[in-house]
């Protein structure tokens, strides 16, 4: 009878396995086999109208630290392309934080309503969080124009005499990050903060914490997956931003994610572009394993 | 349907559980149980939580397989039969009641899967309502009802496909003492009209003993004594049953003689006493015998066949009380007294009395 | 240290500022939106005049657009396809994952089904262009507009998957328990009980498959040919050469779709779990 247990248990695996079959199916024909093409491509030399000629070479990879001399092809070191993920990098990292920033005291606010008004407040950065980024970009390109509200309003007031530039610079690029991923920082810290105890913030007063204390001692370590969660959910999509840069950078000031679309678009070289493309999945891979480790070591200490 | 379920001739069926076992990796759940509940009986499986209980009762649903043995449902093996083709309905202990449907939807569920006509369908659940009191209910939410009237409904649900067995996971647990009490003595009126055979599963001893026609008291995963109310509560198997079972007092002793279900021990505090034998007693050797502490008589110190002992605390439960006192040799040993007017007054903590065994009314245990 | 709030009871869950920085927060989220919104009913000639005075005329001029409403419904039937298609898969998929005995190669699956969300959007996109043209070039297949639908269903997949995934983790097993103890078979068990306790995470995920895909741009943009213009490449299309407040029209149709199905999502997960 335990053989017959046994065989219901590898049934009901076999059901399971065949279930989640047709979608392992579309995400493998779509999501990992099109990578592996990207890897493939890295390693080929450029077509002349895009796409790649099927010859082993490692240019792309070359070129991402070097400049080949069109002469004498010698190599010498370039860091145009490492500045710009550099540059990404400071982004990611500068968004991520003031994300950290603003978004803990929001989450903490709004889990600290009372129930009723906590689910207006989710809703209320529920819709932003999954409204269409690309109008959001744009509606931030209205804000900062040099016609503007920021501009009109200042030159209203008498404020300045002529408008001040706003838009096409690093200011932009950040300002459009922080409030196109803000949502993605604010919801997991409130869903962490919810589920607190605030007896435990009694206890740590009652063992003469001071506000201070409790919040840096009691709330913010408790609530640390959240802030993890967070992180990672505004690092990975600011470190490939695509659409903010191209709006409010105005294509002089390059992420790492409009230089890749460039090398697939009017550059033609998809080998280089691939190039990119898998130096930033390792950059990012690495970056969630960093992240979830920490996060790991929270649970266990 | 080549289906035992649809064939519903008998009320209560007979179950027999052989030499059942159920492990869980290492882990023995349940360990060579063997029982047989009769037709129309109420029987209960008492036990401390983690003692096996449910494991066996989960597997006479059919929601876990045996790792060995049988459970014949009248005489024929159901042990793999999954459970919708079991003639046997649960009543969960947090009733599982569809919040999806209304309170005849739920009660109807069973009969509708039988593949039963719309028109039995309402009558049942009509009848099912009437049978748990609860006649207008039928178009309500389950999810408006309260705490009593789910498990009415869960009751009536269970019922309504007239099963040979109904199986009672916990399903008083929930509820407030009061409540409890009213539900016992209805459960019990339930399995006296329905004539089916309940299989109730309880850690609680108090319920147990009100309700059940028999019980099975289990520990670690094995059944330790069957038997009847009185049986399990006068005559204990074991230490443990004796001590899970009401309160008990335990004294340490020689036997020194027995004959005709009763044997003479010499108490390690001093006193003789004539003590109920169970039948695997050996008949000579050190023992342990249990007395229930109203069994317990408070007399004057010094009076012959008691022993002297002090007052460590007087607890007051309304109608009695308990008196908690200490033998010279260290025991410790509870005095349950009535309270009534004229009652022996000015009992205090620290103060001398004696307590008196009355001859054949503790029971002798196998050490 | 902690103050009596006038309730007389110390309030120890305030923080000085927090409620400033929320509330600004909330304001500079919705700013921009808002803006975007009441300048698409300005009576102006330029998208960059100040305020004229209230008028519909850019919707006006909006119904008239042919490519807006062509983009508008390519935009609807692949979000459509997409959503069907990814709701059943997620749906099965969160079936086969969730409240299981554990199977070899169940966490790798679950991996797989995510990982739409922690790869960066223009590496998808790059790869699906580079995965569509190898094939268009190897076999001399070209899908149309079918590779804007499979390539949506693929990354939408998750944001169906996960919703439904949390409703199935809240559902009381002993429920089907029930149902098998009452004479259900697997079938009905499913189809009486599962079924409809799971209906509410399987419209929430089907709407949040279906505004992730209405609101794609950067995969779409890559892999899309001529014309096969949704409606975001649409508004991407005419952000440079459109001055007048039509765009602001556009954009504000675009928000109010995926707000009605953001709070369509909301509404469906906030629904009790009874």
């Amino acid at each position: 009878m335990s053989e017959l247990a046994t065989l219901q248990d590898k049934e009901d695996t076999r059901r399971h396995r065949l279930l989640a079959l047709p979608a392992i199916l579309i995400m493998i024909a779509l999501g990992l086999i099109p990578l592996m093409i990207v890897v493939v491509y890295s390693l080929m030399a450029p077509g002349e109208y895009g796409g790649v000629v099927p010859k082993f070479s490692l240019e792309a990879y070359v070129s991402l630290i070097f400049q080949r001399d069109m002469f004498d092809d010698t190599l010498t070191f370039s860091p145009a392309y490492l500045e710009i993920y550099l540059r990404t990098a400071i982004f990611g990292v500068v968004t991520t934080v003031l994300c950290v920033l603003v978004g803990f005291p929001t989450a903490y606010f709004m889990a600290t309503r009372p129930a009723d008004k906590r689910n207006i407040w989710v809703l209320l950065l529920t819709i932003p969080f999954w409204s269409n980024l690309l109008v959001r970009t744009i509606a931030v390109m209205f804000i900062i124009r040099d016609e503007g509200l920021i501009n009109t309003i200042l030159l209203d007031l008498g404020v300045i005499d002529h408008p001040i530039t706003l838009l096409y610079t690093n200011f932009a690029i950040l300002l459009g990050l922080v409030y196109s991923f803000l949502p993605f920082m604010v919801l997991p810290i409130y869903a962490s903060l919810e589920k607190f105890d605030f007896r435990l913030a009694e206890a740590g007063f009652d063992l003469y914490a001071n506000r201070f204390q409790v919040l840096t001692q009691i709330i913010i370590p408790l609530a640390k997956p959240g802030i993890v969660t967070g992180s990672i959910l505004v690092f990975v999509p600011a470190f490939g931003a695509y659409v903010t840069p191209l709006l409010l950078g105005g294509g002089s000031h390059l992420m790492i994610g409009d230089l890749i679309a460039l090398q697939f678009g009017s550059s033609r070289n998809w080998p280089l572009g691939s190039a990119f493309s898998i130096v930033l999945m390792v950059i990012v891979m690495l970056a969630l394993l960093f992240q979830l480790r920490r996060s790991g070591q929270v649970k266990h200490g | 349907m080549s289906n035992i379920a649809s064939s519903q001739t008998a009320k209560g069926g007979s179950v027999s559980i052989l030499s059942v076992l159920k492990d869980f990796g290492n882990f023995r759940a349940v360990n060579d149980v063997s029982i047989e509940i009769r037709p129309n009986e109420f029987f209960t499986l008492l036990g401390p939580s983690g003692c096996g209980k449910t494991t066996l009762l989960r597997m006479l649903a059919g929601f876990e397989a045996p790792t060995d043995g049988k459970i014949l449902l009248d005489g024929s093996d159901i042990s793999m039969l999954p459970p919708n083709r079991r003639p046997i309905n649960t009543v969960f202990q947090n009733y599982a009641l569809f919040p999806h449907m209304t309170v005849a939807e739920n009660i109807g569920f069973g009969l509708k899967m039988l593949g039963k006509s719309a028109a039995e369908i309402s009558a049942t659940v009509k009848e099912m309502l009437r049978l748990v009191r609860l006649e207008d209910a039928g178009n309500r939410s389950v999810t408006q009802l309260s705490g009593g009237q789910q498990q009415r409904i869960a009751l009536a649900r269970a019922l309504a496909p007239k099963p040979k067995l109904l199986l009672l996971d916990e399903p008083l647990s929930a509820l407030d003492l009061k409540l409890r009490k009213s539900m016992q003595i209805e459960l019990k009126r339930l399995q006296q009209e329905t004539e089916i055979t309940f299989i109730f599963v309880t850690h609680d001893q108090e319920e147990a003993l009100t309700m059940s026609d028999r019980i099975a008291v289990m520990n670690g995963g094995k059944v330790l004594q069957i038997g009847s109310a009185h049986d399990i509560y006068e005559h204990p198997a074991d230490r443990f049953v004796a001590g899970f079972i009401g309160e008990t007092n335990f004294l340490e002793g020689e036997l020194t003689a027995s004959a005709g279900g009763a044997g003479t021990v010499n108490l390690r505090c001093g006193v003789t006493v004539e003590a109920l034998t169970a039948k695997s007693v050996a008949s000579s050797g050190s023992v342990t015998i249990v007395v229930r502490p109203e069994q317990l008589e408070m007399v004057d110190p010094g009076s012959p066949q008691s022993v002297d002992a002090t007052v460590e605390q007087i607890v007051y439960f309304g109608t009695d009380r308990h008196v908690h006192a200490r033998l010279g040799d260290g025991t410790a040993l509870t005095i349950r007294q009535q309270n009534r007017p004229g009652m022996r007054e000015g009992l205090a903590e620290g103060q001398k009395i004696g307590v008196a065994i009355p001859p054949r009314v503790a029971q002798i245990l196998k050490d | 240290m902690a103050s009596f709030a006038s309730t007389g009871k110390i309030d120890i869950k305030r923080q000085t500022g927090f409620g400033f920085i929320a509330v600004a927060c909330l304001v500079a989220l919705y700013l921009p939106i808002l803006v975007v919104l009441v300048f698409s009913f300005n009576n102006a000639m330029s998208i960059g005049a100040s305020w004229q005075g209230f008028s519909l005329r850019w919707y006006v001029t909006l119904m008239k657009n042919q490519g807006f409403f062509d983009s508008a419904i390519l935009s609807i039937v692949v979000a459509v396809a997409a959503t069907v298609m990814s709701t059943i898969l997620g749906t099965m998929a969160a079936l086969a994952t969730t409240r299981v005995k554990r199977w070899r190669g169940q966490g790798a699956t679950m991996l797989i089904i995510t990982s739409p969300l922690i790869v960066p959007e223009i590496v998808s996109a790059v790869s699906l262009l580079a995965f569509f043209s190898f094939i268009a070039q190897a076999f001399g297949i070209s899908f149309g507009i079918l590779k804007i639908v499979l390539a949506h269903t693929s990354f939408c997949i998750p944001f169906a998957y996960l919703p439904i995934k949390a409703r199935l983790e809240g559902m009381d097993v002993t429920l089907e328990n029930a149902a098998a103890d009452l004479y259900a078979d697997r079938w009905k068990t499913f189809r009486y009980v599962t079924l409809p306790l799971l209906l509410p995470g399987i419209s929430s995920g089907a709407a949040l498959a279906f505004i992730v895909s209405f609101d794609d741009f950067t995969i779409t943009q890559l892999i899309a040919g001529p014309g096969e213009t949704t409606l975001p490449l649409f508004i991407w299309s005419r952000i440079r050469n459109i001055v007048t407040p039509e765009l602001n029209a556009m954009c504000t149709v675009l928000l109010l779709v995926s707000i009605a199905f953001i709070i369509l999502s909301f509404v469906l997960t906030k629904k009790k779990q009874d």
